[in-house]
This record gives structure tokens, sequence and C-alpha cells, in this order.
């Protein structure tokens, strides 16, 4: 009964409450109404200004639009803006409210000012209203023709946002024409802007062939190029990269005029030459050039690496693809990957990572002095990758192999938990592929072994010792321990172990061995619920009966050699990576159309062409997009249709 | 409350999702700045100041410099900033080195004028970027950095000193050594001696050694220099000494401290290498900072600046710092 009446009362107040707090919305907003049809110019800004405020926290004040709208003819230009910024937040929801505003975009369109002219024109497009876009296209027109370059600019964006929407009506005003005209324009911030567009018009359309570099446009780029801002730069370099050089000449000659751009402060401008460096290469066939390119390369590299963590981790990721296509590029410049005690964790396995891929047989002396102060760090992760990296060392390179089994030694004697384990698995592999070469070290490893507790550690070891069984005098003892604990073991990895290397001891020591095998294989076999480990101890125990040098040639063969390279791309994967280096694809290693979505498509599935959009690297002020890992997922490319300042917190 | 700035600007910067312009002096003439002056003008007699000026957008050849500067003095500051990049192992040994730097200058010239600097070692930097002022094909040509200048402050390039163009100077040798006493504590010792640095002494040395978390009673002497225990999100002890000279030797700090033996530790966390007797402990490194005023490390200096089209003189002036940059010691 209680219960019940405590509750209505809790939903009654909770009513009252959203009451209250609704007038005092409305409260709020009927005071913006007022304030916003005051006859004093000043609390009317004031007003615009918090109507703005309100709307970037996310309140809804749309129902104040006509009154907005009102203000709309004022001669301040940053009340101005705000109020477009208004009007292109709520068009969508009041299409038809939206067309009362028109006749001021297009008075606008033809004001003194070049900023206003080159506003209007802006905010019509990205207002997308079907409407609007009848209304737009005379001022649009006039404007791609203005004297004003900035004006200019601005209206070659604008038909990318009419074509979004509607790509009949730019074909039929001409507009896509007027774009590829501009390409030959005076001023070169408007041939950066009309390839960004073209490109992006483009992607829209991938069926119809709506524009192509041709021989004659790329003289015109490669002149405005060193005249454009940092961002035109990089538009006009994905369309040189895209294009296909007619003959070698023309191949060599743009590779020539474009290497200034790898000295460029903007580490995504770099990439993109190398992009275009390295997809050019199949046309040139000069190797002096070639080889003079590839050296011109390495120092704009570097030098990316001394920025912020977030643009070293890109550029890793980046040098890293190129290293496939050209593994000997940095060889000489190992010590600058070399990782600082305080870089971020992805960094440091980036840095690893390349580390082990540009080592050459001079280096792996420093390189695995190096690995040995890694491997005392305190991340674990880091410290397993750490050793690996000797171990692929050793392996790789013979003569380094001595050097780097005495570092894993070294490494054993600080008896860390994390690190003995590791260096047990590390140890197993080396000796793998240097067979019966390291038999002095067994005896300091089987001091450690107490310290071996994890499965695939402790199968190493097992391993290790029925390997080396003639070497070590106490291994009956040490085996029948671990055979004693056989049941306990829960890995059958380590029971597995246990079964061979009992049969490889017997083998090769036939007295002292010989209890030893027994009690192991009659503990596999009858008292084991792994059926692969009864299997395979039946095996054992039926060949040793039958025919112990057939068990001899099982057993004991010659294994082969074991390789631990770093994982590589395929031929084709690499080949499409590259054509997206510095982009999205290329740090998170797949290609850009498995992960773009246009939003029109069907939920879920990607667009099946490749995504080209300007800007979306992280150069300077560091993206946040290069913080991860390389997880997946759908990112959301928001398109040349979203309104371009709905910032929402 | 600066929101409309910000909007002005992020619609300038940003067109629908590709960036347009980033340039400083282009935005300031296309977005008013924000100034208390401005605003109190604004707040008190109602006339929006800012709204009369019309900003007009600047599309000459020189984007970044407007037309009709003025100044009284005419002047141009050179400050060349080198930065050593190195990890130093405990016995002093180099393990990796390198070198970049900056060249920032500050302008107040009249007019459009034409500069020309030219460097005494221009072979010795490998890569180099500049500001859009510089004209690439001079550099290319003749190595030199031929530029109109924007007014005001703005790098004018920065570099990287090839590897095997310099000699590895330290401006600051260390040592550390790290041992155990009877009783289990901790003891690390670095020393720090005045290196090669031009006979200019070694300023503001910051030493800032982080300690593993599990340590305490945390005890430190140091001979020269002062020295703050703080625990904020880690221990970590920092010495700093105001100068050294360029013949001084003997600085030294003593950390002695006691380390917790761990008993939970989450997987993620990270592993404290078991405290057994005789084991090292792990990997620590400690962070070093330093200026030596007036020293250039890459030895690079500017032979001349000269001054064309305009006709008044000009007032120079030229710095040499070099920093440090990411600089370990590992111990």
């Amino acid at each position: 009964m209680m219960n019940a009446t405590i509750q209505t009362k809790i939903a009654q107040f909770q009513i009252v409450k959203q009451k209250i707090l609704a007038a005092l919305r409305k409260g709020e907003n009927y005071e913006l109404k007022t304030e916003l049809n005051s006859e004093y110019k000043e609390r009317r800004k004031e007003a615009v200004r918090r109507v703005i405020a309100n709307m970037t926290v996310g309140k809804d004040v749309s129902g104040l639009f006509t009154d907005v709208l009102k203000n709309m003819h004022t001669d301040d230009l940053e009340i101005k803006k705000l109020i477009y910024l208004y009007l292109i937040n709520y068009a969508k929801t009041q299409p038809d409210l939206v067309i009362l505003a028109v006749n001021t975009f297009v008075k606008d369109a033809e004001d003194t000012n070049p900023l206003i002219r080159a506003l209007a024109i802006r905010t019509m497009g990205c207002l997308h209203v079907q409407e609007v876009l009848d209304h737009l296209s005379d001022p649009l027109r006039k404007c791609l023709k203005d004297p004003s370059p900035y004006v200019r600019k601005t209206a070659v964006m604008c038909v990318a946002k009419v074509y979004d929407l509607s790509p009949a009506i730019a074909e039929e005003n001409g507009f896509v024409e007027d774009v590829r005209r501009a390409l030959s324009d005076s001023n070169p911030m408007v041939i950066s802007n009309a390839v960004t567009v073209l490109t992006e018009i483009n992607e829209m359309a991938p069926g119809q062939n709506i524009w192509r570099l041709d021989s004659k446009t790329v003289p015109t780029l490669l002149a405005a190029i060193n005249e454009c801002v940092e961002w035109g730069q990089i538009a006009i370099l994905e369309a040189l990269a895209d294009y296909t050089p007619k003959t070698e000449k023309e191949a060599e000659s743009i590779c020539e005029r474009l290497l200034p751009r790898l000295q460029h402060a903007n580490g995504s401008v770099v990439l993109t030459t190398v992009r275009l460096l390295l997809k050019y290469e199949k046309y040139v066939h000069r190797a002096d050039l070639l080889s003079q390119f590839s050296k011109k390369m390495v120092p704009p590299l570097i030098t990316l690496l001394s920025s912020e963590p977030e643009i070293q981790y890109v550029a890793l990721r980046n040098i890293n693809i190129i290293l496939q296509r050209h593994p000997k590029m940095l060889s000489k410049e190992i010590r600058v990957f070399f990782c600082k005690y305080n870089d971020p964790i992805y960094v440091k396995y980036e840095k690893l990572d390349v580390l082990v891929r540009i080592c050459s047989e001079r280096n792996t002396e420093p390189l695995l002095n190096e690995l040995k102060e890694y491997a005392r760090e305190v991340d674990v992760d880091f410290v397993r990758r750490a050793i690996q990296a000797i171990g692929r060392l050793a392996i790789r390179y013979e003569s380094s192999a001595d050097k780097a089994v005495k570092v894993l030694i070294e490494l054993l004697q600080l008896k860390a938990n994390s690190v003995v384990q590791d260096v047990v698995v590390v140890l197993r592999d080396v000796f793998r592929r240097y067979p019966q070469s390291f038999a002095d070290v067994v005896p300091t490893l089987c001091e450690h072994i107490d310290y071996v507790n994890e499965p695939d550690a402790k199968a190493a070891l097992i391993w290790i010792l029925g390997e080396y069984s003639e070497h070590i005098s106490n291994i009956g003892n040490l085996l029948s321990t671990s055979i004693e604990s056989f049941l306990d073991e829960e890995d059958e990895g380590v029971q597995l172990a246990l079964v061979n290397s009992a049969v490889k001891f017997f083998l090769k020591r036939p007295q002292q061995g010989q209890a030893l095998v027994l009690k192991a294989l009659q503990t596999a076999t009858e008292k084991c619920a792994n059926p692969d480990v009864r299997d395979r101890a039946y095996i054992y125990w039926r060949l040793l009966s039958a025919d112990p040098n057939s068990a001899r040639a099982v057993a004991l063969v010659e294994m082969p050699p074991v390789e631990l390279e770093s994982a590589s791309l395929s031929a084709s994967l690499l080949e499409e990576l590259i054509a997206e280096l510095g982009s999205v694809a290329s740090v998170l290693q797949k290609p850009a159309k498995l992960f773009v979505y246009k939003k029109t498509d069907k939920a879920g599935v990607p667009r099946d062409s490749e995504m080209a959009n300007a800007g979306f690297d992280s150069a300077e002020g560091g993206a946040t997009s290069a913080g991860d890992n390389g997880t997946t997922g759908g990112i959301d490319t928001s398109n040349e249709g979203e309104p371009e300042l709905l910032i929402s917190f | 409350e600066n929101f409309t700035t910000v909007y002005q600007l992020l619609s300038e910067m940003v067109d629908s999702g590709s960036a347009v312009t980033t340039d400083t002096s282009v935005l300031r003439g296309l977005v008013p700045v924000p100034s208390l002056v401005d605003r109190v003008i604004e707040n008190v007699s109602g006339i929006g100041i800012r709204s009369e000026k019309r900003p007009d957008v600047n599309t000459s050849s020189t984007p970044w410099r407007s037309q009709g500067i003025r100044h009284a003095n005419n002047e141009f500051f050179v400050d060349i900033v080198e930065r050593i990049d190195a990890i130093v192992g405990a016995d002093g040994s180099v393990v990796s080195y390198d070198v970049s730097g900056d060249i920032s200058c500050k302008s107040r010239l009249t007019g459009m004028p034409e500069l020309l600097l030219v460097l005494n070692r221009a072979e010795a930097m490998d890569d180099v970027a500049f500001h859009p002022c510089v004209r690439a094909n001079k550099w290319q040509a003749e190595r030199v950095i031929g530029f109109v200048p924007p007014d005001g402050q703005f790098k004018l390039a920065s570099f990287h000193v090839a590897t095997d163009a310099a000699p590895r100077l330290l401006p600051l040798h260390l040592h550390a050594t790290v041992s155990r006493q009877q009783d289990q504590s901790h003891i690390i010792e670095i020393a720090a001696d005045a290196g090669q640095s031009g006979k200019r002494p070694v300023e503001k040395i910051q030493v800032r050694v982080p300690l593993p978390a599990q340590a305490y009673n945390i005890r430190v002497q140091c001979k020269a220099g002062t020295h703050t225990v703080s625990n904020v999100r880690s221990p970590q002890v920092e010495w700093s000494l105001k100068s050294l000279g360029p013949t001084e030797r003997g600085a030294r700090l003593t950390i002695q401290y006691l380390v917790r033996a761990s008993s939970a530790t989450a997987a993620s966390a990270p592993q404290v290498l078991s405290p057994s007797p005789g084991s090292n402990q792990s990997a620590l490194a400690a962070f070093v900072d330093f200026e030596v005023a007036g020293y250039s490390v890459s030895s690079i200096k500017v032979d001349s600046l000269k001054m064309l089209v305009e006709s008044y003189k000009l007032f120079k002036g030229v710095r040499y710092v070099t920093k440090a940059g990411s600089f370990q010691l590992r111990f």
C-alpha cells in the first residue's frame, strides 16, 4: 500500500518537474524571441549570439527560426555568419521556411564585399534543400566567373555540393564544365580547389568518367603547386599520383619537379609525394633516377619522426609499408628508430617492428644491445616483442646468433617472471634453427627451470631438454619430476612435449631413459584424458616395441628450418596500400574500400571504390584517428553533403 | 565566450571536409581578432567597431604579408635554436644522437622587403622545411634563403643536421650508477660534468628521474643545485642546476630508496621485476633538459643577411641557442 502511494507521488513529482523545466525553457526561448525582435541593434546581436550558443550546446532553438531570419538583413558580418550557421543547421527540419531566406542570399551574392558574396554562395551550397537549389544556379554561375579569386574558389567548392545533391542540375547548368575550366585559372587556390572538387565528383559518379587528368593540364598543375597552400598541394599531388604518364620522359620530369615537395613542413605533403614517387616507379626505368628518388625520400621521413607521437605513429605505419617495397632504404638510419623511454607504447611497438625490418648484418650488434635494454622495460607486451625480436635477428643472421643467445641468457638471469617465459620460448626457436650449436648454454637454462611456469614456456623447455638430452647429466631427474605431474598439466602442448622428449631421451640414452619412457607412455596412454596425447603415446609405444630404429627415424628426425619473419603484406595488398599512402588506409593497413561508407549506401555495405578524401590526413594538429592501434570499424566519412559547421558536443 | 571567433575561424579553415586555409596571417585578415579594447568599446557605446572594419581577402602573390606595413625602427632578428635528441647509456656512451633545429625570425620591417640569408654550412642540413614565403628555386640552385618575410614572429625554416656532418658533441656529460645496499635499498648516483659547449656555461639544467611506482622512503642528496621529490602519479626526483660553467665538474645527485614488493599485480599493471637478491632493477631513464646560450652545436651560423628592394637601414640581430631535445640518460 505504502509503496503504491509513494510511487504515484514520485510520478506526479516527475510530471510537475517536466512542466516546470518546459516552462523555463519556453521562458528562455520566449525571452530570446523578444530580444531578437527588439529595436536595439546591440540587443538583437547579443540575442543572436546566445541563440547560437544554445544551439551549440544542444538546446533546441528551432522555434526561433522566423525571428532569427528577420535579423538576416544586417551589415554586421559576424552576425550574418552566425545566422547563416543557424540556417545550415536547421534547414533540413524547416525547408519551407528556408525559402524565405533565399532572397537575402541572392542579394548577398551580389554584394560589393567579396567575403559576403563567398559566404552567401557557400551557405546556399550547404543548405541542401531542393528548392533552394533552383535559385542557387544563377548566383553560382556568376560567382564562378567572379573577379575576386576568393569568391571563385568558394564557388568551385559549392559545385561539389550541388553535384552531390543533384548531378543533373550540375551538368545542365554546365557547372562541371566551369570547374574544368577553372583548372586554368590564374589563381593557384582556385586551381587546387578545382582539383579537389573534380576528384570528389569523380568519386560520386564512379561509372562515368567525369574527369581524367590529361597531359595538357599537367604542366599547369605543376606550375601551380608551388604557390598553393599545403592542402591544395595535397589535392594536386593526389590527382597527379592517379595520373598515368604517357611517356617515360613525362614521368621523369614530373618526379623531378615534385622532389622539392619532400621538403615541405607538412607531413601529409611529404607522404603524398612519397606515394606519387612510389607509384611512378613503374613508369621510370632509369636506375640512377630511381636510386636518387629513394635517397631523397629518406631524410624527410626521418624528420617526421621528431614530431609529436601521433604524427610519429602515422609516419611509422607508412614507413612499414614503404619498407616492404624498398627493404634496404633505411638501413643506415637504424639509430633514429631507437625507442625513447617516454614514447607512447603504440609508437614503441611500431618502432620495434621497423627496427627488426631494417636491421642488416652490420647493425645486429648495436641493435641487440638496444633490445636488451628494452627487455628490461616495464611493459610486459613490449618486453615480449623485444625478446622475440632478438630471436628473429638470431635466426636471420647466423653471425649474430652467438651474441643473441648470450643476451638471452643474460636476460634469463634477471629471473623476472615474464622475461623468463619469453626467453625460453625464443631460445627453443633459436636452437631449432641451429641444431646442436648451443649445447653449453643448456645447463644454465636448466638452472632456471623453477622459474618456468607458463605452458608455452614449459613445452619449449621440455623440447629443449629432449633435444639436448645427451648433454645434460641430470636430465633424468628433471624429466621425471615433470612426468610425475603429467596429469596435472592442463595444457596438451606440455603433455605432448613430455611424451616426445621422453621418447627422445630413451632413444639417445637407452639405459637411463628406459624406466622414464615406460612411465611416461604408461601415464599417457592409460590415464590421460586427451585423445591426441593418448594416440601419440600409443604410436610411440608400438614403434618402440616393434622397431627402435624406425622410432629413431621418426622421433629424432632433422626438422625443417624455422622462420620467424615479421608479417608481410601480400603483393596486391601492398600495391593498393602504396596507392593510398599517407591516408588512413595506410595507417590501418586496409584498403579504403573496406571501411569507407557513403551515406547513401545501404547500411553496412561499404563503397566499392577508393576513397580520396584529401583532407583526411593527420598533419599538423595531430589527428585523433591516429591514436588507436589499428582498430577496425565503420568510419563514416562525412561527405560533402554534411553541413560543415555542425558542431555537436 | 569566444565562440563566434572560433566559428569564423573554422568556417574559413575547413570547407565541407577539406582543409582550405590554415595560414595564420591570411586568417587574421579574414577573421577579426577579438581584443579586450574592442569588446569594451562595443559594450560601452553599442557601436560595433569590429563589424565596421571590413576584412578583405589578400590574394596577392605574398598572402602572408599585406601591403603598407610601417614600422618606426626597422629591425630583423634571427634565432637559431638547435635541439639535441640523444640517448646516453649509464657509462656515458652515446647510444643515439640527433640534432635538429629551427630558424625563427622576428621581423619589424616597413614595406615589402626582400631578404637574403646565407648560412655558412648549408650542406650540413640534410632535410630542410621552409615557410611558404621562401623562394624554393633559390635554395635549390644556390643554397641561400631568399624570402619576403611576414610581419612579426614566424618560423623561417626547420632543419635536420645530417648525421655524418657534425661530430657528436655533448654539452653535458652524464654518468649514472645503480647499486644496492645491504639493507635492500637502491641507490642511484648521477654525475653531471660540463662537456663541449664552446666555452659557454650550460644553463637551466634539469634532470628528472622517475622512480618505480613501488618506491618509497626516498632520500636525496645533491652536491650543487637543488632537488625536489614529487609524487604526482609516480614518484620522481627533480634536480635543477642553474648553470654549470665550462670547466666545472663534480655536480652529483644521490637518490636512495626502497622498493615495496608488490603482492597483487593485475594483469595489465606494469610488472615489477621481483626484487630477488642480486637482480638488476628494471630499466629506468632520466630526462635531461638544458640550454646553452650563444652556442650552436652543429656550428651552422649565419654568414650574412642582405636586404634588397627597400633602401632603409636595417638593424639585424642573430642569436644561437642549443637546447636539449629529448635527451635521456639510461641506467
